[in-house]
């Protein structure tokens, strides 16, 4: 349950990857000599760790096409834990990487269990502990998000020592690295007070009582507008929570509500403050079929609440309808690419977005020349790479509900545009980036007046203002190639997005039917 | 001193051992107490000085008295710190707990360890700290760990203090309460451990145990803690499997201290962190499991809450508590639930890929209830994972590719368990890795390539005797490979891996014969030159099977070569004829050869006299002659290399010219390391030291003798080295390997700035029978004191494989830097002595660096006159009066330090009076005199 050594290492294409920070924690190192007996195997010098890690993350040498020890067909990187193939047979294992942009943090739990057969991952609670501890710095260190260079990161480092004395002094981490601008506030006086002060819990809340509840769903459609594919859509929701509430261990109750005919929320997770849970909220999952005898709220949470900002739970919900059904058809023609598309809002939707743009990228294919297009509603730009058209649909949709866009492009442009190994031939994409506020898709809200706080002065509560739909990675095909099989049926493709190289979270398939066979 | 700190320490933690060559780690780590105790040195450096003892505390304390010093000077420092800095005294402890933990101090019981454990306790139980403060609370909550690392670290230490420790966890009130209660459930379970050892242990001593007096001082514990440091079972987890593993303590069911301090600690379970929260219940599942008096039924109330979360840790831990108790905590209704929860979280939108993977993993070794097969560590689908459920977890292209490959996995586990063939789910997988193959074809980049390749090895591990899908492969695969040339090394990577890995697969051999054929078949007018070294190494690869006809192969060499309209052998590439003689080699070691003799004789011929490059011409003439000269037998014997056997090799290096390009050729030209080393230098006895010629000439005035003396160091290089003689002789055990060695180049590497930069020796063989061979190894000091010298030597084995070899040290010792006055040869006896009378006149004052000292000690006169005359006769000095009952003797120490002694006897003791020019020489001589003398000492009682 601790850890033998921790690295920030910072990757900038291959070239410069350095070793922004290490620790190594002396005293879970003799541990792990004692336990490991003969086949204990040291922690390497950081630059001979490095270069095994990268190979082993497959970012070695990135301007070689094949690298034996990198690419061999034999080794499936069994992440989140890694194995470093030492000198000779010896193997470091299991270091625990995660990355995103240019960081890789990196840590090497302990194995608290005899080593020899190698125990799988799943019996080590170091392993998880680890996961938990550089899912804490990696929110520490890239901050307020935004982009992390290399100067911004030594910044961040540079506060790490003092934080870890606190956390983690000797290797076994007592909390998450704390968040950069946590208000740490005065503590008030405890004498009279029996009552133990959560360690989550940086101080005591004084002033007057506010809570509030926001609802956020997202939504993920994939539209083939082909009758032997099906559409997939899904959604998923979370409730975060701010709650100024004095005392040291205060009583919140939040509770979520479907509409008469909801369909039940499923999957729920909830924050680890959640003092009970009613067995029945858990039971609703995605992998069971539809029941009709399943619960369907109302869903109570019972917490004390951090200081922080929360996420107090997350569920996701089976909707039966996408909020907008798209169709997207290309055609070849002498010279250009005929391109029409239309997009229809489900009655069932309010019409009223904070923002809603289409994006058609054109990948494969020389830059736009000339781009004749209409549009029936909305504004349609070209942009300043010329391989994208964003059209912007404004805040509201007709009255009839429906969009169109029409028109010829021409592909002459000097330069070649982005390819993507997918969208080949006549195989496109229309991306959505949309987002109504105050209304979710499964229907699911927070009456004001269902949250209760155990206080004595009457809190403020807000939640209707933060009720809100947002798309994510909406998307209609027009797969005029037939692409063999499965590729169009999951989820999101991440990889089609032109934004996909700045945000590189990697989100799984959406639940699919069951009896899909 | 002006050092930066910053920078060394950043070096020193960047490469310690790159670091500690420039330096020793002793020195390194008086110069850190050093400053740690230099008042104007900052706090914010000293946190930073701090950090080497924190982290390696092994390299700098090797020993357990090295480490129990350090610590004894670090508690110094922390007992003058003054309490304002908190953040160093935090630092202070932790460097302490690192040093004494891993110098063995704490498992010791050493001094120092019992007084930091004091010191920890006192800090511990210090309430005294005004709320609203928190610089005394870090202390105390870092006192808290050190304590919780030094009982992991000897487990039991804190045994006798578990009422202690729950008192005062019961009493914190602030976020202290947490490391409390982390604490006092490791002494706990480890206390509990203890008992289940003790043979007889019951109740009773549990009760005893948890009832510990707090006040019982320390010293009177050490007999309850006789914990063997080695044993590593007590520091492992105890959650293995089933419980039967689990050693347990028979109390009945009347353990009610136990159960009020478990529901104590399970009722606040909720105040600590996640991380924590995780840590106590893993305890406390291993305590439960160890008390079968405790029913898991304990755990209940926390459950759903546990099963709710989404906090990766707290999840697994609820994983680990199932693995601990099955059915006696989990219904079955519980465990269909918890799978469903694992796919569910599997692909989980809102969490992040590791845990995502993660989960997937768990799924893998899911606990069991029932579990079917015996709890390996193979990965294997729990009964309840039907497909149906696992459907959702099907990889997509839009995975990336650790999802990709570990559902790919999770599937094939899945499908091979149903063990239907024809099961759509199998199809759904091919068709996934088709769908790959196309992203490929279409230029997928390089990580779309490699992950394809893993998945298609996956796939044939899985089901490779499903031959429908495992022949579409192999099609896909060539036509792919046609595409795309540049793939041949990740084809012929899955080639060689299936037939290494799924030995009864003779899957690759079709594989091979379909690149041949689809290469053989490409028309030699669309062949473009950079697919030509590709196609090549695959017809290369397809030729090493004897199950693969040739012929096609030969013909399309043939072609390619005798093409009028080809460029290639006018073009004369080498990398290419290389590629082409390849080719050839492996179809002369062929099975089939007879049947292909002609073919390949008109190639071989073909290229001996047309082609472009004179080398590749010589090597077809030779494969040629061997093709028309040699039988079969003679042949193979000629080519194939007995790899890597002792007599084979001396053939490779005597035949390199009949390798192919691919083969040994590395083997020979890298730079191989033996693990031990090899040889070493051992100090050859000195021979007599050469007589000064004793030359009655001129007598001189005597401050004339002295300048004369003197002037000779104005001559540049005057006698200012040091030559020491060394055999080189091999270690034991001996290694067959090295018995013959040749061609040695020794390499020096110096450990400080006392001396010159060593010239590298060569040595030219040495062999295991025959006299060792002497090493002459000249020093030129620039300050006389004693060394540490790296070697490491460069060699060819018999073999005629080049190696590179560390050598043990070479410790130079001060008396070996010891010379007899290097007076001009004409000189006289007497003038020696005058240079002795007038140096010893001028150090007498102790000007300067000068200075006089006495050394005495206890022995006879017959004792002293035999050690004068073992260390030293060569240096002595002639006295006018022969009689006198005292010896003089001059040792020069190069490049110009002197040292003067007048050695005498009064009754018992011998007085060694001594001047130097170099008063820094005084500790050194002193140590050595101590040396000498006590050997003599012991020798004669």
């Amino acid at each position: 349950m601790s850890l033998r050594a921790l690295w920030i290492i910072f990757y900038d294409k291959g070239e410069n990857a350095s070793v922004r920070f290490s620790r190594r924690f002396s005293t879970v190192e003799h541990r792990a000599k004692i336990m490991a007996g003969s086949s204990y195997v040291a922690v390497p010098e950081d630059r001979i760790l490095l270069k095994l890690l990268l190979t082993e993350l497959g970012l070695s040498s990135p301007n070689k096409p094949y690298v034996a020890d990198r690419d061999d067909c034999l080794y499936r990187p069994r992440s989140p834990a890694v194995e470093l193939r030492l000198n000779g047979k010896a193997t470091l294992w299991p270091v625990l990487a995660i990355s995103q942009g240019p960081l890789i943090l990196a840590c090497l739990p302990l194995v608290d269990i005899p080593s020899e057969p190698r125990p799988p991952l799943a019996s080590l609670l170091s392993v998880s502990q680890g996961l938990t501890f550089l899912a804490g710095l990696q929110t520490f260190v890239l901050g307020s998000g935004g982009k992390l260079d290399r100067e911004g990161l030594d910044s961040r480092v540079a506060m790490l020592p003092p934080l870890l004395l606190q956390v983690c002094p000797l290797g076994t981490p007592l909390d998450t690295i704390p968040l950069a601008g946590t208000p740490t506030a005065p503590t008030a006086p405890t004498s009279t007070v029996t009552q133990k002060q959560p360690a989550w819990k940086t101080g005591l809340y004084r002033g007057r009582a506010s809570v509030n509840v926001a609802v956020v769903e997202t939504v993920r459609s994939m539209q083939y507008g082909n009758q032997s594919r099906q559409d997939t859509w899904d959604v998923y929701g979370t409730v975060t929570c701010k709650c100024e509430v004095e005392g040291v261990l205060p009583n919140v109750t939040v509770t979520l509500t479907l509409p008469p005919n909801g369909s039940p929320l499923q999957d729920i997770l909830v924050h680890p403050c959640v003092t009970s849970l009613d067995s029945s909220i858990l039971t609703t999952s995605s992998v069971d079929g539809a029941d009709g005898s399943a619960f369907s709220g109302p869903y109570k949470f019972p917490f004390s609440p951090p200081l922080e900002p929360f996420r107090l739970c997350s569920y996701t919900s089976q909707v039966p309808v996408p909020p907008i059904l798209g169709s997207y058809q290309l055609k070849a023609e002498e010279n250009n690419l005929r391109v029409s598309v239309s997009l229809k809002l489900h009655e069932s939707v309010k019409n009223s977005f904070e923002y809603c743009e289409a994006h058609l990228p054109f990948f494969n294919r020389n830059q736009m020349a000339v781009a004749d297009v209409k549009v029936s509603s909305g504004q349609l730009d070209v942009s300043k790479e010329k391989n994208l058209l964003v059209w912007a649909l404004g805040q509201k949709f007709p009255k009839s509900r429906e969009v169109t866009l029409d028109g010829k492009i021409t592909f002459s442009g000097s330069s070649r545009g982005p390819s993507d190994p997918l969208c080949t031939g006549l195989t496109a994409y229309i991306k959505l980036y949309l987002r109504v506020p105050d209304t979710t898709l499964s229907g699911c809200c927070v009456d004001q007046h269902s949250v209760q706080v155990y206080s004595s002065a009457k809190p403020r509560i807000s939640t209707c203002k933060s009720r809100a739909m947002i798309s994510k990675h909406f998307l209609c095909f027009y797969p005029y190639v037939k692409l063999k099989v499965v590729s169009l049926c999951g989820p999101q493709p991440e990889n089609f997005s032109p934004k996909s190289t700045t945000s590189g979270i990697q989100l799984a398939q959406p639940p699919c039917p069951p009896d899909r066979w | 001193m002006a050092t930066n700190w910053t920078e060394r320490i950043r070096a020193f933690c960047c490469s310690p051992s790159g670091f500690l060559t420039e330096t020793s780690p002793d020195t390194f780590l008086s110069e850190l107490l050093r400053e740690l105790r230099d008042d104007r040195v900052s706090y914010g450096v000293k946190v930073l000085l701090l950090s080497p003892l924190c982290e390696y505390p092994t390299l700098l304390c090797s020993s357990e008295s090295a480490g129990e010093e350090t610590a004894l000077d670090l508690m110094s420092v922390f007992t003058q710190c003054p309490s304002r800095f908190s953040q160093f005294r935090c630092h202070l402890l932790v460097a302490l707990t690192g040093v004494l933990v891993c110098s063995s101090c704490v498992n010791g019981h050493s001094r120092a360890a019992l007084d930091f454990l004091d010191l920890l306790l006192r800090m511990a139980r210090d309430a005294s700290d005004p709320p609203g403060e928190g610089t005394r609370r870090l202390l105390r909550a870092t006192a808290c760990d050190c304590l919780r690392e030094m009982e992991a670290s000897c487990p039991g230490l804190l045994s006798q203090r578990l009422e202690l420790l729950a008192g005062l966890r019961q009493l914190e009130t602030s976020r202290l309460h947490q490391a409390f209660g982390v604490l006092q459930i490791l002494a706990l379970r480890n206390a509990v451990y203890q008992l289940t050892k003790q043979a007889g242990a019951g109740a009773a001593h549990l009760k005893a145990l948890l009832g510990g007096n707090g006040s019982v001082a320390w010293e009177a514990d050490q007999e309850a803690v006789h914990m063997d440091a080695t044993d590593a079972a007590m520091l492992s987890s105890l959650i293995l499997g089933p419980m039967g593993r689990v050693p347990t303590l028979h109390t009945g069911p009347d353990c009610k201290e136990l159960r009020s301090v478990l529901s104590s600690l399970l009722e606040e379970s909720y105040l600590l962190t996640p991380l924590c929260q995780a840590a106590l219940f893993h305890r406390l599942t291993e305590v439960v499991a160890m008390v079968p008096g405790i029913p898991p039924a304990v755990f209940r109330a926390q459950l759903l809450r546990l099963l709710g979360t989404n906090e990766v840790c707290l999840l697994h831990v609820t994983l680990l508590m199932k693995c601990g108790f099955t059915d006696s905590l989990f219904s079955a209704e519980d465990e269909a639930f918890l799978l469903k929860r694992l796919v569910v979280l599997s692909q989980h939108p809102l969490l992040s890929s590791p845990e995502k993977l993660f989960y997937m993993d768990c799924i893998l070794h899911f606990p069991e209830n029932r579990p079917i097969s015996c709890g390996d560590s193979d990965e294997a689908p729990p009964v309840l994972l039907t497909p149906q459920l696992a459907s959702v977890l099907l990889p997509s292209v839009f995975n990336d590719s650790a999802t990709l490959l570990s559902r790919l996995n999770l599937q094939a586990l899945v499908f091979l368990e149903e063990g239907d063939e024809e099961s759509r789910g199998l199809a759904y997988i091919y068709d996934h890795l088709a769908a790959l193959l196309h992203i490929v074809d279409r230029g997928g980049s390089r990580d779309i390539v490699v992950t394809f390749f893993r998945a298609a090895f996956l796939f044939l591990f899985y089901f490779h005797h499903v031959e429908r899908y495992a022949t579409c492969l192999s099609e896909q695969l060539c036509h792919l490979y046609l595409q795309h040339t540049r793939l041949a090394p990740h084809i012929l990577n899955l080639v060689n891996q299936t037939q290494e890995r799924l030995p009864e697969c003779k899957w690759f051999v079709g594989l091979l014969q379909g690149l041949q054929r689809v290469i053989t078949r490409v028309p030699f007018g669309q062949l473009p030159l950079h697919d030509l070294s590709s196609h090549l190494k695959v017809l290369d690869r397809v030729a090493e099977e004897e199950e693969i006809c040739q012929r096609s192969s030969l013909c399309f060499l043939s072609t390619i070569v005798t093409q009028t309209s080809s460029s290639l052998c006018t073009s004369g590439d080498w990398r290419l004829g290389n590629g082409l003689l390849g080719v050839c080699r492996r179809v002369l070691l062929h099975p089939n050869l007879d049947s292909m003799l002609i073919p390949l004789a008109d190639i071989l011929q073909h290229l001996a006299f047309h082609y472009g490059d004179t080398d590749i011409r010589d090597h077809a003439r030779l494969y040629y002659t061997f093709l028309t000269m040699l039988s079969r037998e003679k042949l193979s014997a000629v080519l194939v290399q007995s790899a890597a056997e002792g007599g084979g090799q001396v053939k490779k290096r005597t035949l390199s010219c009949v390798m192919a390009e691919s083969e040994g050729l590395t083997n020979t030209l890298t730079v191989h390391q033996t693990e031990k080393p090899i040889f070493q230098l051992t100090e050859a006895l000195p021979g007599p030291h050469q007589e000064a010629e004793n030359l009655q000439l001129n007598q001189e005035d005597e401050y004339k003798t002295l300048e004369c003396y003197r002037a000779q160091f104005s001559k540049s290089g005057f006698a200012s080295l040091i030559v020491l003689k060394y055999h080189l002789t091999h270690t034991e055990p001996h290694d067959p390997r090295f018995e013959q060695l040749f061609s040695i180049q020794l390499h020096f590497s110096l450990t400080d700035d006392h001396y010159e930069e060593l010239q590298d020796i060569s040595v030219p063989c040495l062999f295991r029978q025959g006299p060792p061979p002497v090493v002459q190894l000249t020093l030129k000091p620039r300050r006389p004191y004693p060394t540490t010298i790296h070697a490491s030597a460069i060699f060819t084995s018999k073999d005629g494989l080049t190696w590179h070899t560390a050598m043990p040290d070479i410790h130079v010792a001060f008396q070996q830097v010891f010379l007899p006055l290097p007076a001009p040869p004409t000189w006289s006896r007497a003038s020696t002595r005058d240079v002795f009378e007038c140096l010893w006149d001028e150090m007498r004052h102790e000007t300067g660096e000068s200075c006089i000292s006495l050394f005495c000690c206890q022995l006879g006169e017959a004792a002293l006159k035999a050690l004068v005359e073992k260390h030293f006769h060569s240096f002595l000095v002639p006295d006018p009066l022969e009689e006198a009952a005292e010896f003089r003797a001059l040792l020069f120490l190069p490049p110009k330090s002197h040292m003067l002694l007048k050695i005498g006897s009064t009754e018992d003791a011998a007085h060694f009076n001594m001047a130097t020019d170099d008063c820094r020489l005084l500790p050194q001589m002193n140590s050595y005199l101590l040396k000498v003398t006590s050997s003599l000492e012991n020798s004669v009682s």
